[in-house]
């Protein structure tokens, strides 16, 4: 117990404790950063990442298997991409509103939007990498008579990895920022330190949550240009 | 499994000819076909080259044999065995294809390349290994294990295009289909790959269909070439020199162009021409300028005219083999062509 006021309540900071930066609402007090990380900033991290993968994962699964069907049947391509877009282009707000009256204050409504806001970026993705295996290689990949499985598989698909991964850098670099709104819908995740920082101004609440989600964006973004790299070591191969 | 049945020089004692009977390719809302009835057989080992402009059917003649392109009419047989009796993708696992840019996996190292089909036929893997280091070994990338482990894009043009080559001959395929494959490589190593794949060709003796645009290409490679005009018809098909010295028609005249009869003396060595001849003569002259036993006599009669000789000096290894006049070049003895003629068949 520190004596100062947990996040969840109005900040009214204990002066008579506090060290002088937090007493002058400095800019950044690390002192209360690390004290209040247990309460404060680990927990809404945690979800935050929870959200953000669950998001992606969700959204991953949903338009590569659109991207598939679009390949596949060319024609869908444009409908599918035009769904996707117009999903992208809402207001993440104006979509928590949609959603609420039907699933109500909840992670899934949270779920729901982010998802959403991932498929445009993921689909154009594989879809794009998919479109740019080269020809000379399916033709010579069906003319040794690999069948049209074997083709997706040891084929289209590593070499569409790329793009593939690129895709899910921006859907989830941009999904932990658009995370950050779900604070509105639930308490839940780093906009929501961020929320009530704002109401009462107490700058190291807002600055540290803030910097945890820009953080969070790099490491996770970090993590995926690793994975893209171990996934396709011929893209490093040199003379 | 034997290890013969490995061997890159395992050649197929049973009948592998290529025969296109009355084969007629009409594309979807084309009103005209894009091949037109062709007729030929291409011969057990035989090497033949489809030639002529773009829009005469070439590479979809190439095509229809492993069934990337569907027949319109007529029957392609492979064998005794027409291709339409064997599924697609069973029948192309049996086909060697080689294409431009040689269509190598980007992202599967030599070693993998060259054990695609072996893999998808379910080879075990001591047998694919065995096969890509004798195929590494044939098209001549050694030492072998310095090569498996690269990528393509580690490659030159000329590299990718003989690790092609092994790829297509990885599962010993008693025929390959070629489109193109030299087409994007500078002339040296252009030059050179040709001469590796012919030297490939007359080892493993496969039934080989290959396109080119390049009539020389088609010249220096082919045991016979057919020429297909626009339209998809067939114009000429006969033996490099028998198409050099008596072309069909006007079309293919125009297409081996101006420099036919030149053309034609590329087709003879020296030594040929010196074989030909019933005694040899040793002109007095000995400013004579020399040439090497293998050259061609198109080549010996640029060296004369730079020379201004009337004749040049023949040497093989230092030593002095016989000397040809001039004329001997311009219009070699008939038996000397024939000798080149008819060596194609039956490698």
């Amino acid at each position: 117990m520190s004596g100062i006021a947990p996040a969840g309540d109005p900040v009214i900071p204990d002066y008579g404790q506090a060290s002088e930066c937090v007493i002058n609402n400095g800019p950044f007090c690390g002192d209360w950063f690390v004290d209040q990380w247990a309460t404060v900033f680990w927990p809404p991290l945690v979800d935050h990442i929870y959200m953000v993968i669950i998001a992606v994962v969700i959204g991953f699964v949903i338009a590569f298997a659109a991207a598939l069907i679009a390949y596949r049947k060319r024609w869908l391509a444009g409908p599918i991409g035009i769904v996707a877009t117009f999903l992208y282009t809402l207001p993440p707000l104006a979509l928590f509103q949609l959603l609420v009256p039907f699933t109500g204050l909840t992670l899934l409504t949270v779920e729901i939007a982010l998802v959403c806001f991932t498929l445009v970026i993921i689909f154009q993705a594989v879809l794009a990498g998919l479109a740019a295996v080269p020809e000379d290689v399916k033709r010579s990949a069906i003319g040794m008579g690999l069948n049209q499985r074997q083709l997706m598989v040891k084929v289209e698909l590593p070499l569409a990895l790329p793009s593939i991964i690129s895709g899910l850098r921006i859907a989830t670099v941009l999904t932990v920022s658009v995370a950050t709104i779900a604070a509105f819908v639930v308490d839940s995740g780093l906009g929501s330190p961020i929320l009530k920082a704002v109401s009462s101004p107490f700058n190291t609440q807002f600055i540290g949550a803030g910097a945890l989600a820009v953080l969070l964006a790099f490491v996770l973004d970090g993590l995926l240009v690793i994975v893209g790299r171990v996934l396709t070591p011929w893209m490093r191969a040199r003379v | 499994m034997t290890h013969s049945s490995t061997d890159p020089k395992t050649t197929s004692t049973t009948n592998s000819s290529i025969v296109f009977d009355h084969v007629t390719k009409l594309y979807p809302g084309q009103n005209a076909p894009a091949l037109d009835s062709l007729d030929i057989e291409v011969k057990s080992g035989e090497l033949v080259c489809l030639v002529g402009p773009s829009g005469g059917g070439k590479t979809t003649a190439l095509q229809l044999v492993n069934r990337l392109v569907d027949l319109s009419s007529g029957d392609i047989r492979i064998g005794d065995r027409s291709i339409m009796d064997i599924p697609a993708i069973e029948l192309r696992r049996t086909i060697g294809y080689a294409i431009q840019q040689s269509g190598l996996f980007p992202h599967y190292t030599v070693a993998e390349n060259i054990a695609i089909v072996p893999n998808i036929l379910k080879w075990d893997k001591s047998r694919t290994t065995r096969r890509t280091v004798e195929l590494l070994e044939l098209v001549g990338l050694t030492p072998v294990d310095s090569w498996l482990g690269r990528y393509p894009s580690q490659l030159s043009g000329g590299q990718q295009q003989r690790v092609g080559i092994a790829r297509a001959l990885a599962a010993d395929p008693p025929v390959m289909l070629m489109d193109e494959p030299f087409g994007a490589l500078d002339p040296i190593t252009r030059m050179a790959v040709q001469d590796e794949f012919l030297e490939i060709h007359r080892a493993v003796g496969k039934t080989t269909l290959f396109v080119t645009h390049d009539i020389d290409e088609a010249i220096k490679m082919a045991d016979r070439i057919a020429i297909l005009k626009p339209g998809g018809k067939l114009a000429q098909y006969d033996t490099p020199a028998e198409v050099l010295t008596h072309p069909a028609d006007e079309f293919v005249a125009e297409f081996l162009g101006a420099e036919r009869g030149l053309k034609r003396l590329a087709l003879t060595t020296v030594a040929e021409v010196l074989v030909a001849k019933a005694e040899p003569e040793r002109p007095a002259e000995s400013d004579l300028p020399k040439v090497e036993a293998d050259v061609t006599l198109r080549e010996a009669l640029s060296v004369v005219s730079a020379a201004g000789a009337h004749g040049a000096r023949v040497m093989e290894r230092g030593s002095h083999l016989g000397d040809v006049t001039l004329h001997d070049l311009v219009d070699p003895p008939a038996n000397a062509v024939d000798a080149r003629n008819g060596e194609g068949v039956g490698l």
